[in-house]
């Protein structure tokens, strides 16, 4: 019976794949990595797991490949009563068409700060709307399009962006290559970012204010999955813009690279960066990876006091699920170099660029609850950051101090109905800035 | 003495006074002279400024004096371009008229940096801001440079037809004519429309009014270092909690890169001590109230908008002679110790009363003077608090201000 079970998910999540391949590589690869976790409960079929994921991988990538229209066939023909994770990887994504697929994720928030209840907030976060077109068995269209906080006009605060739109080409030797505005593979969550996907109602400190989540660069991306559960992506795409920074404002306290990122809007280009990362999913449950990416950072920008600016931001990463326990944890650091003349023309301004800021966490998950329709997650988290750690020397009597180690502690739960829809509820707790104690709920999808 | 009907909304007529033809010799022969034998010829830019001809008779008109009724005060006489386009005595006010002994009542501004003025409103929250003139009520170069030719206390023109009549002697007539039109002198306020949009585009397309090749430019661009007190001096600058002159000065490029311009547009009531070197100010009853008046007449019911004037940029500040609307201040380093310790130690600045107490705001009346600013920083201050910036930190904000002289050459 669990052999017919395993055999139905796994053949489930072969036949879906290429309604999987809508969303991002990683979202295919973090339901791979479930799939491997459910295989791993079932003992008696354990004994081949490894093989088995890789065998899974290799044929999911050949089906991904397979025109869409058999398998949207297959899909529909598959047996209502098939395990819940082989319905998770079912149910994503509308046909709209033999080769086009809409998906979708967006989220609700309410935010409660613990000692000042009159900046309770709620925000219809963002909205996102994805299309995915395969024109052939081997190349694919992937957009997506977001709006955030609800309302967007010259005078609110909302946005309207393009958080994803690239061309995709499968080559026969497992290579992708990759064409437009892409998100950069760094940490856990910046490809992989839909609120289904995280614990806890915002998306942690390190992958916004480190690495600023959703992090995407317009260029080309070469990337290939090795038989022994190795990945490699690398690039050279747009970077960062440093004369945008503003040292009056707070952004750049908030998320140094938050502050000057260009996000594929006419974006200045005369200086490019690379970027590469490596993932190892070898062991079922597990992931191992780290990613660097660089770049000056000038752009050539007429008179502009830091043309020589250059930044680096690496990450090592490590994600593990073995049975009902999600374990990671994230180390991400930036540099931001040759700074010197520039911030003394930020001289007595509040927010000088920082040439270093850093932050790590780690978190446990337990699925303490499931049954079919729901499962129930309580979590915590530590996080560490300061997103102003260092500054470069400045002469004497101008000195800036570094911004202050923050440590956050969040706990709570995400309660899943089903495998597209999440209801959380957490609370923050911060060490410096006690101010910002919050409780939250949220309320999220993703199809 | 019709009104310029290109300028509806905005009242027109004011001051600023000016007398003395000085020694911008080489420039004004240059301007007056040229065009003058040019009947037919087609007209092209000048070989060597690179300005279009709107902007090129702007230029000659700019720096001829014979279209006051004086026949000795042009803009330039004012605005002089080897003083930052601003006076080059220390009047507090300008002398005009026939015989330029008409006193005017504010000081001259610089001519430097208004392009990029915004027409004059009211931003979202209400901050009144932009336009020209002291009082922000020209909304463009153009309308502002109506006022001049005819205020009695400056070029005193008995009306535009009367400036016409003077434009048709000028040795650049013809040159007018072939630009505008062979009528355009037969209707006088078109044809002084005309020397209006000309004025504007000489100061619009010509560098010199916003040449940005200051000391502080070249440093922005990392091209050269500040010395030590002049950095110093921007760190006292900026601070939120020392200076704050950024609050309204701003002094960082945009996030579009463009240069600082050392103003945000805005309006604001300082509470500058009365001026009793201005003629006006004899009669007691005499105040200049910049937004609601007298000059500026559409406000005047916005009582709480009484005393404030428009926020100018402090580019090439060092090189002025007077500071403030009514020209107080003969020196920047008074003007700076003015900031910090008006509030700390009025009797430097205020007169006496019978009971020897400061009058502080005594240039408003009584009603108004609760609209000074007296909450931000610099200006949060009681007596007995130490001031915001110590001598020597006037001292380095002095030397720092000193960066924003245009046209530094490295050593």
């Amino acid at each position: 019976m669990k052999k017919n079970i395993l055999a139905q998910a796994i053949a489930l999540a072969l036949m879906a794949s290429p309604l999987a391949a809508s969303a991002s590589e990683a979202e295919l690869l973090k339901r791979l990595d479930k799939l491997a976790a459910e295989v791993e409960q079932l003992k008696a079929e354990l004994a081949a797991t490894k093989k088995k994921t890789d065998t899974v991988e290799q044929r999911q990538d050949a089906l991904a490949a397979a025109p869409a229209a058999p398998a949207a066939v297959a899909v529909a023909a598959a047996p209502a009563a098939a395990a819940p994770v082989s319905m998770a990887a079912a149910s994503p994504a509308t046909m709209l068409g033999p080769n086009t697929v809409l998906s979708s994720y967006g989220e609700v928030n309410y935010t409660r700060p613990r000692h000042d209840s009159s900046k309770a907030q709620t925000d219809v976060a963002r909205a996102v709307i994805g299309i995915t077109h395969r024109f052939d068995e081997k190349t694919k269209m992937v957009a997506e399009f977001e709006w955030e906080h609800a309302v967007t006009s010259a005078s609110d605060k909302g946005e309207t962006e393009v958080e994803q739109l690239y061309v995709e080409r499968e080559f026969n030797n497992g290579l992708r290559a990759k064409g437009g505005l892409f998100l950069i593979p760094a940490g856990l969550l910046n490809t992989n970012h839909e609120p289904t996907a995280y614990y806890g109602v915002y998306r942690n400190f390190v992958e916004t204010a480190i690495i600023p989540s959703t992090w995407r660069e317009a260029g080309l991306g070469l990337s290939q999955t090795l038989d022994n559960g190795l990945s490699w992506d690398t690039g050279l795409t747009t970077g960062f813009d440093l004369s945008k920074w503003d040292a009056s404002s707070t952004d750049g306290r908030t998320s140094p690279l938050g502050s000057i990122h260009q996000e594929g809007q006419m974006a200045k280009s005369h200086d490019l960066s690379v970027f590469g990362a490596l993932n190892w999913r070898g062991v079922p449950g597990l992931l191992l990876g780290g990613s660097v990416f660089t770049g000056k950072v000038g752009q050539k920008t007429p008179d502009f006091a830091a043309q020589d600016a250059r930044l680096t931001l690496w990450d090592l990463h490590a994600r593990y699920t073995p049975g009902k326990w999600d374990l990671s944890a994230v180390y991400a650091r930036g540099t931001i170099s040759n700074t010197e003349a520039l911030n003394q023309t930020f001289a007595g301004q509040p927010t000088p660029v920082p040439s270093s800021f850093y932050g790590w966490y780690t978190q446990a998950a337990y699925q303490l609850w499931k049954n079919s329709d729901y499962a129930l997650t309580p979590f915590v988290r530590y996080e560490r950051f300061n997103t102003a750690n260092g500054y470069a020397a400045m002469p004497a009597g101008l000195a800036v101090a570094t911004g202050p180690n923050e440590g956050v502690w969040t706990t709570g739960l995400n309660f899943n109905v089903g495998e597209g829809v999440v209801l959380k509820a957490d609370y923050q707790k911060f060490k410096v800035d006690t101010a910002r104690d919050r409780f939250n709920l949220g309320l999220g999808y993703a199809f | 003495m019709s009104q310029n009907n290109v300028a509806a909304q905005i009242r027109v007529r004011k001051k600023i006074g000016l007398p003395l033809a000085f020694a911008m010799a080489g420039l004004l022969a240059a301007c007056g002279g040229g065009g003058g034998n040019s009947a037919s010829t087609p007209i092209t830019p000048a070989p060597d400024s690179g300005l279009s001809q709107v902007a090129s008779l702007g230029k000659k008109i700019f720096s001829d004096q014979s279209l006051s009724a004086s026949g000795k005060q042009s803009c330039a006489t004012c605005h002089n371009p080897d003083n930052a386009h601003a006076q080059s005595n220390d009047l507090a006010v300008q002398l005009g008229g026939a015989n330029l002994d008409v006193p005017g009542f504010r000081a001259v501004p610089s001519l430097r940096y208004l392009n990029l003025t915004p027409a004059f409103f009211f931003a979202s929250d209400g901050t009144p801001t932009g336009g020209f003139n002291r009082d922000g009520r020209a909304n463009t170069l153009a309308d502002q440079s109506q006022r001049p030719f005819l205020a009695p206390h400056e070029m005193a023109n008995g009306g535009k037809a009367d400036v016409i009549v003077k434009l048709k002697q000028a040795a650049y007539v013809e040159e007018f004519r072939q630009v505008f039109g062979a009528a355009i002198l037969d209707n006088s306020d078109d044809a002084f429309n005309r020397i209006q949009l000309a004025l504007q585009q000489y100061q619009k397309e010509d560098a010199e009014f916003h040449p940005y090749d200051s000391k502080y430019d070249q440093f922005l661009a990392g091209k050269v270092p500040l010395e030590a007190a002049e950095l110093r001096g921007l760190a006292l600058f900026n601070n939120p909690t020392k200076g704050n002159c950024v609050a309204c000065h701003l002094s960082a490029k945009g996030s579009d890169g463009s240069s600082p311009l050392f103003t945000d547009f805005t309006f604001d009531n300082l509470g500058v001590p009365r001026n009793p070197a201005i003629a006006a100010t004899a009669d007691p009853a005499y105040y200049d109230l910049g937004l609601c008046g007298p000059d500026r007449t559409d406000l005047s019911n916005r009582s709480e908008l009484c005393g404030k004037f428009k926020v100018p940029t402090l580019r090439n500040v060092a090189t002025r002679k007077v500071f403030f609307h009514n020209g107080y201040f003969k020196t920047l380093r008074e003007a700076v110790s003015f900031y910090v310790k008006r509030d700390t130690n009025p009797e430097l600045w205020y007169p006496a009363d019978a009971s020897g107490v400061a009058q502080k705001f005594n240039d408003l009346p009584e009603q108004y003077r609760k609209n000074v600013n007296v909450t931000e920083v610099p200006y949060n201050r009681q007596p007995n608090m130490p001031p915001a910036l110590s001598d020597s930190e006037v001292d380095d904000v002095v030397q720092f201000l000193g960066t924003l002289t245009d046209g530094y050459k490295a050593q």
